[in-house]
């Protein structure tokens, strides 16, 4: 069985290096080193867990997570072109998740990710280094094309003797070129009434900072004689003088026992950002300028620009319901609103079938749609007077379909092992995205889980 | 639409007179009954948060971490 399982992982490997380009192979290779560090130290851990105590653990023994993913999207209305524009993204991400038992009362998680990304969108931040005919259409060839996010997420969770208290601790730290976020947080959890209700209440905080990179012609000295249009090109840009960008969120949720086979939460989030909300290299076009272009490429009268606070409100709720032996149903519904005039409707189901002890295969359904945000405009819509105006068709007025597939293979005696660990699932997961403005994307994500013996 | 629907949460959440004792509990012990989202979800549910204009009140990040949202 550890002889198949090596030979799968060899096989997926094998085709995942030859389908991606060079970065993404640096990604899963990344990923196997740091898989083989996580298992080391596992082992490690778990031949210290060798004691004669008689308390049930909280965490029985170590497990590891690891996590793939390869996203893929496309449509025409990049916001870096100012909402016309070619928005193909490729994304191949990589995390590990350990959770260790300290004693029989804590758990310590360590969750870490490197994710890489290969976007023509965000490349046209400078257009001019890359091909002959410059146009927003084509993926420019530069170092905007690429990028690394790598972070790390640790978590230290302490549960009561009698297993109804929980609190627990939590840092983040991320990089990628132009984007650095720390933050912190931490939870309280009260289970009662038998164990069939459990409040939560959560905080976290997160301390960013951009490293604003604005587009190529609205840079200090930029000159180009291939400039075309009416007068004299001349933008109203200046750069933002704040770089920082703070949230804050408080959560609560509830969960509820309702019958035997029915259960259910509720989650309200409270959120306040402040900062540069801005993304900075986001182009916009006025109404009332001249265009001014390089070849086919449009220059840009400003950057986007959004107000410097926002508060967000999401509500929402979970219903689960065991059908019989063979099906249970998963439901989700979410509100949402926040002060830049958007409110939201997520609905999503899935309905696991249970094809044998071992394999399930779950369908999945979700549909999502939103209004737009004040300060939403198409291109060429907004004025230059205007005090706020973006053209990201991410904050205009859409709806979503996403349709999915997944299987999943559970062993809960772990029959098939590698090192000290053995192969609990192994979940892989495509899903589809339709959205009514024409973007379309997929990911394809595979989850196994060990569990140390 | 809203108050109809919450109303029937308020129904839902409230009519939950009788503690399911734990011998009880093995329908909803079962791993695809857990309230949380699935481990490899959180891919998705982090392409929505860059994506969407929305997020939150899915266990998912809140901001942070993202030039996004």
């Amino acid at each position: 069985m550890e002889e198949k399982l090596v030979a799968v992982v060899a096989v997926t490997n094998s085709i995942i290096m030859k389908s991606k380009p060079q970065q993404i192979k640096s990604i899963f290779f990344l990923g196997n080193v740091l898989f083989m560090v996580f298992m080391l130290m596992g082992s490690i851990v778990f031949a210290q867990q060798n004691d004669t105590s008689y308390q049930k653990r909280v965490l029985e023994t170590s497990e590891v997570d690891l996590l793939f993913s390869y996203y893929n999207q496309n449509g025409t209305h990049a916001a870096v072109t100012g909402g016309e524009g070619t928005e193909e993204l490729t994304d191949a991400t990589s995390t590990i998740v350990l959770r260790m038992p300290m004693n029989e009362n804590d758990v310590l998680t360590i969750d870490v990710g490197l994710s890489a990304y290969t976007s023509a969108s965000s490349s046209n931040i400078n257009p001019l280094d890359g091909g002959i005919n410059v146009t927003p259409f084509d993926a420019s060839s530069g170092e905007s094309r690429k990028d690394l996010l790598a972070y790390i997420n640790p978590t230290y969770s302490h549960s009561s003797e009698d297993r109804n208290t929980i609190w627990s601790a939590n840092a983040y730290v991320s990089s990628e070129y132009d984007y650095f976020s720390i933050g912190f947080g931490g939870s309280y959890t009260k289970l009662f009434n038998e164990k069939n209700t459990e409040i939560t209440l959560s905080g976290k905080v997160f301390l960013d900072k951009w490293n604003a990179i604005y587009p190529i012609e609205l840079r200090d000295g930029f000159f180009d004689n291939r400039i075309t249009g009416n007068g004299t090109y001349n933008p109203i840009f200046s750069e933002f003088d704040k770089e920082t960008r703070n949230s804050y969120s408080l959560s609560l949720s509830f969960s509820q026992i309702l019958t035997e086979k029915l259960q259910g939460a509720l989650f309200l989030d409270l959120v306040s950002q402040n900062g540069l909300l801005s993304t900075p290299f986001q182009r916009v076009y006025f109404a009332d300028f001249e265009d001014f272009y390089i070849d086919d490429f449009q220059l840009a009268d400003n950057v986007e620009q959004l107000p410097d606070t926002r508060l967000k409100v999401p509500f929402g709720g979970r219903l689960n319901y065991y059908l019989n032996d063979l099906i249970v149903l998963r439901t989700y519904y979410r509100y949402y609103w926040d002060d830049w005039g958007i409110t939201s409707h997520t609905a999503s189901l899935e309905v696991p079938f249970k094809m044998t002890d071992k394999f399930t295969l779950y369908p999945t359904y979700r549909y999502y749609t939103q209004t737009a945000a004040d300060y939403f405009y198409p291109k060429e819509v907004a004025l230059s007077s205007y005090s706020f105006y973006t053209s990201d068709y991410d904050l205009s007025d859409y709806s979503s379909h996403q349709y999915g597939m997944g299987v999943q293979y559970r062993d809960i005696f772990t029959t098939a092992r590698v090192l000290n660990f053995g192969l609990k699932t192994i979940d892989l997961r495509f899903s589809q995205y339709d959205r009514s403005d024409g973007l379309n994307a997929f990911i394809i994500t595979l989850g196994t889980t060990f569990v140390g013996n | 639409m809203r108050k109809p629907l919450f109303l029937l949460l308020l129904l839902i959440f409230s009519s939950s007179c009788v503690a399911v004792r734990e011998y009880d509990k093995v329908y909803l012990n079962d791993v695809e009954m857990q309230l949380g989202a699935r481990a490899n979800e959180l891919f998705e549910t982090n392409f929505h948060i860059y994506r969407e204009a929305s997020s939150g009140a899915n266990g998912g990040k809140t901001g942070g971490g993202c030039g996004c949202n």
